[in-house]
């Protein structure tokens, strides 16, 4: 029995391994061995070094500020998808007579391409014509229009809202299909015996909810730490880099001062630092996940 | 919902209320934007235009083969999910159902593989898609995006074929079942909520994929709905009100869509109820 | 084991194989006979169909020759990216490409491009703005050929200037008092007085580059040493940070590129910009709020200084890698000659690289402002003409940045940037 699962396994994971394998780990390879190099195409410059891209960056302020506006990023972003998700999928748990419709609704930020909605949150945020400025001088919040994206005080919190806007979604519905699975028998149980809706959800939805929690919490850190176009199109890394997150200075550092070595150093630092974090991850969250998947 | 009192009951209606609010206000505001004719479109009060017009859908579809590139976008991201499925759902079975080594470890891979800043690994997958004769092609984007979605697919599908007791399986085997049958029979409806979720998330993240599509697409032939947005700003000049008329029109086919497989969710969900 | 199962785990195997495999099924096969020339270039504005039209011209002047035009996103990174990648790999995929002015060098260093200089003796470059002929010369030799041209100016309030009995401003001392005082008489608190681009990126470094060679300063000396952490740079940026501190220039322009102070001034809000040629036609637009009010003028200088302009424009050049470089150069001779440069002024705004257009007839009754556009672009210069600019920009954009927010002295932003930046340029070459 064993070894025929086994051989069944090992077909039936070909095809996924195989993609992986040609299209994803090669590239990574070789992002690797180029972070052991020089490499400045414009100046012929291809020489192995070592780990000496890797001591430069310990030393290197811009990588540790960029590091800190990335973690501040990515801690406040998380929490905030994974409260507001969590809060949007219980609501939405009862059946009512519009719920397909709400769920089509809900979708709707993550839908819009990145680009577009980046360039849509820089005119909402703009200061002179922005509707938000504009809604708030109305509602007397504000005597004047708030400069969102220039002060750096601002500016990150601004690139936050809209990152959680788009990507709260995702947790919901993550969230939701989690719901979903918990049967209703449970539920009818707890009340039967008496329990209130803050012990239903604290002693049965969390407990049951928890791979999904993982699963949202995993993938939302792992995204927003390697944002991207939300900060760049919203402030381009500025004012005076206080807004640069790793994703910018790689970004910067590989195609615009074409420093193909010291960028792919970024990049795997950045993915060591991701490894790092799912790690901590799944040690605290997931021993019984783990436990269960190594059977 | 009879049962509940009227401040439970319009407390849960503001709050649905705002949610919507969260979620369409921005989306109300490109619509708004997208019928303001150029020189309203600065203009604060009045929020709405006071001469509407449709030019900037008109230009939309002038200035580039719009229709040709909703329909590039729309293959890859089917085709996209489609594989993604197909493959993930193969392997998660064996991940989910079948005894064997090295589970972990090939999540885990997955999982470091999809963690990987795309940034960086553009330039080999351009030597590779180069070395395939395949840019400016529908299978450039097809393949990578499948690449790079097939972990969270794997994730996701794993996590739900785990729901499922294994016994469910083992009966069915006792049963006479071949492996195919209980995969088809068995698995697939009852975790139509996992699938269909994958589904929608894989869509929309090939739907909106900005970097790989930029770099492997050249021409109309195969040009994807973000990059064809990207080309609307000249040098220096942001068309806001043609930008806010293509996100609306782009908007509309992933609603559909969306919409589609709500549906399946529910009939997942009576499906599920049997199981217990 | 099902058969069935087996099968689809074979299908699906095989379909990815021959993904693998296969090649494009969406390509336009070519004609044996004719050569097809790609040429590659940001979005060009207004209908793409009226640069057709001037590419079919081409064809028919040059029977046997197609040209394919393929359009990246206007932005300049994303055409940067695009470019460093594909010239990497050493592709053949097009022909001629069309480059931002700061990329020539770069470009050249690499390899990546022909080397030019027979499309342009002496007596041609002569009939050339001198800046983009700057830009394009790296080590003795022409790597571009100059397509069109685009530099800094100020923009201004005619009305208001009038109303007050102002002219354009020729110092900055003198625009900043002039500003003050139409402030202070209209009291109106939408007005601004003097708005530019100051958001953290490359445009940044135009904006500062104004006023620091209008101050006398420099950042590269013909030996290539560095002199940015001079008295004049100092007192350039300085003006700067008190034009905010003033109140003269709200705080929005520090997150403001070209086109957000373009809105701003295009609403009546503001008496002075500093924007580019490409704002004009959007001004006197019909429905402009502005139109018939403004006044274009090269940018003041400090006093005792010539005014400068920051260079911008494109350059045509041919990919090393391109199969057909004969066909390429004929593309581009044809794209810059007198009667295209005319031609795509007055159909696409594209101000043009020869001097001599300038006192067209045809042109100037097309658009009569052209004439005031000449001294400004006489006086525009490229930005330090060196490979290593892009690195340089990075360094700067952050520091100069930091100096106008007030978290620095500009003494100490100098100070910063130029310790980075003698790093990259004589220090080891990767930061």
């Amino acid at each position: 029995m064993k070894s025929t699962d086994a051989r069944l396994s090992y077909l039936l994971l070909a095809p996924a391994l195989f993609i992986l394998g040609s299209m994803a780990l090669f590239p990574i390879l070789v992002v690797i061995w180029l972070s052991l190099q020089r490499r400045l195409p414009i100046f012929n410059i291809a020489t192995f070094v070592g780990v000496e891209n890797y001591h430069f960056l310990v030393l290197d302020a811009r990588f540790w500020n960029s590091l800190v506006n990335t973690l501040y990023f990515t801690t406040v972003s998380v929490v905030l998808e994974l409260i507001l998700g969590l809060a949007i999928a219980i609501l939405l748990n009862r059946p009512f007579v519009a719920r397909g419709w709400m769920r089509a609704t809900l979708l709707i930020p993550w839908i819009i391409p990145t680009v577009v909605s980046a360039r849509m949150w820089e005119w909402l945020y703009n200061v002179e014509f922005g509707i938000l400025n504009y809604l708030l001088i109305i509602m007397g919040l504000s005597k004047e229009p708030l400069n969102w994206l220039g002060s750096p005080s601002w500016a990150i919190h601004a690139a936050i809202f809209m990152e959680v806007w788009k990507t709260t979604p995702f947790a919901a519905i993550l969230f939701m299909a989690g719901l979903q699975t918990i049967p209703t028998e449970l539920y009818h149980a707890a009340r039967v015996d008496g329990a209130t809706s803050w012990v239903v959800f604290r002693r049965i939805t969390l407990p049951l909810l928890r791979p999904v929690i993982l699963l949202v919490l995993l993938f939302r850190t792992l995204d927003a730490f390697r944002v991207f176009d939300a900060v760049y199109v919203l402030t381009g890394g500025g004012p005076a880099n206080t807004t640069e997150t790793l994703s910018i200075y790689t970004y910067k550092t590989l195609f615009q001062t074409l420093q193909f070595g010291y960028g792919s150093t970024l990049a795997v630092a950045m993915f060591g630092c991701v490894i790092l974090i799912s790690l901590v991850y799944l040690k605290l969250l997931g021993r019984e996940y783990w436990r269960e998947l190594a059977r | 919902m009879m049962r509940w009192s009227p401040f439970k009951k319009s407390s849960f209606l503001f709050l649905l209320f705002a949610t919507v609010i969260f979620c369409v206000g921005p989306i109300v505001w490109q619509i708004v934007t997208s019928l303001k004719p150029d020189a309203e479109l600065t203009l604060l009060p009045p929020i709405l235009p006071e001469k509407p017009t449709l030019d900037h859908y008109v230009t939309v579809f002038r200035e580039q083969p719009f229709s040709k590139i909703i329909v590039n976008s729309l293959v890859v991201a089917s085709i996209t999910t489609l594989l993604c499925l197909m493959i993930g759902s193969l392997a998660s079975f064996a991940l989910a159902w079948l005894d064997f080594k090295g589970k972990g470890v090939i999540l885990g891979i997955a999982l470091a593989i999809s963690m990987f800043p795309p940034v960086a690994i553009v330039s080999p997958l351009y030597l590779i898609i180069q070395a395939l004769d395949l840019r400016d092609t529908w299978w450039a984007l097809v393949m990578t995006h499948t690449t790079f979605q097939l972990p969270l697919t794997l994730w996701i599908l794993t996590s739900f074929f785990q729901e499922i007791p294994g016994e469910i399986y083992k009966a069915a085997q006792i049963d006479g079942c071949t492996p195919f049958q209980a995969f088809y029979k068995i698995l697939l409806p009852l975790s139509a909520p996992g699938l269909s979720t994958a589904a929608i998330l894989v869509f929309i993240f090939s739907w909106n994929e900005f970097l790989f599509a930029l770099t492997f697409t050249t021409t109309e032939a195969s040009r994807t709905i973000p990059v064809g947005i990207a080309l609307f700003p000249g040098v220096h000049e942001v068309p806001y009100g043609d930008m806010a008329a293509a996100s609306v029109i782009v908007i509309l086919p992933v609603i559909l869509v969306t919409l589609i497989f709500q549906r399946r969710i529910v009939e997942g969900l009576t499906a599920g109820a049997v199981k217990g | 084991m099902s058969h069935v199962f087996k099968l689809m785990i074979i299908a699906i195997s095989s379909v990815i194989v021959s993904l693998w495999s296969c090649t494009s099924a969406d390509r336009v096969s070519q004609d044996m006979q004719a050569v097809t020339v790609v040429f590659k270039h940001g979005k060009i504005a207004g209908d793409p169909n009226t640069f057709r039209m001037l590419l079919r011209r081409f064809e028919s002047q040059n029977p046997g020759v197609r040209v394919k035009d393929e359009t990246l996103p206007a932005s300049t990174d994303q055409q940067h990216q695009f470019y460093v990648t594909s010239l990497q790999s050493h592709s053949s995929d097009f022909d001629v490409l069309s480059m931002d002015v700061i990329w020539v060098q770069e470009f050249a260093r690499a390899g990546w491009v022909h080397d030019l200089s027979h499309m342009l003796s002496t007596q041609e470059q002569d009939q050339l703005f001198p800046g983009p002929v700057e830009a394009v010369t790296f080590e003795g030799k022409i790597f571009a050929i100059p397509w069109y041209i685009d530099a800094g100016l100020l923009y201004y309030r005619k009305d208001l200037l009038d109303k007050y009995g102002f002219g354009p401003p020729g110092t900055w001392q003198d625009l900043m008092a002039t500003a003050q005082s139409i402030l202070a008489n209209e009291k109106d608190p939408q007005l601004k007085g003097f708005i530019w681009q100051g958001k953290q990126y490359e445009g940044l470094i135009c904006n500062v580059l104004e006023y620091i060679w209008s101050a006398g300063g420099e950042v590269l000396d013909k030996n290539g040493k560095l002199i940015l952490d001079r008295p004049q740079s100092s007192m350039a940026l300085s003006f700067m940070r008190e034009l905010i501190v003033q109140g003269i220039s709200s705080s929005m322009v520090i997150t403001a590129d070209e086109e957000a102070t373009r809105r701003v001034f295009g609403e009546g809000r503001a008496v002075f910009l500093r924007n580019w040629p490409y704002a004009w036609n959007l001004f006197e637009r019909e429905g402009s709020r502005v139109q018939g009010k403004v006044g274009m003028a090269p940018l003041p200088s400090f006093r005792g200084f010539i005014p400068a302009a920051t260079l911008g424009g494109w350059q045509l050049g041919i990919n090393r890698y391109s199969r057909y470089p004969k066909e390429a150069e004929a593309l581009i001779r044809f794209l810059t000659d007198q009667e295209t440069q005319r031609w795509m002024a007055i159909e696409i705004g594209y101000k043009p690289t020869r001097k001599s257009l300038y006192k067209d007839k045809e042109l100037l009754a097309a658009q009569p402002f052209v004439s005031q556009l000449y001294e400004v672009f006489l006086l525009a210069r490229p930005r330090p003409v060196s490979p290593y600019y892009l690195m340089l920009s990075q360094v700067m954009q952050p520091e100069f940045s930091a100096a106008l927010v007030g978290l620095k002295t500009p003494e100490e932003a100098l100070r910063d940037a130029e310790f980075q930046m003698n790093y990259i340029l004589f220090g080891r070459s990767e930061v």
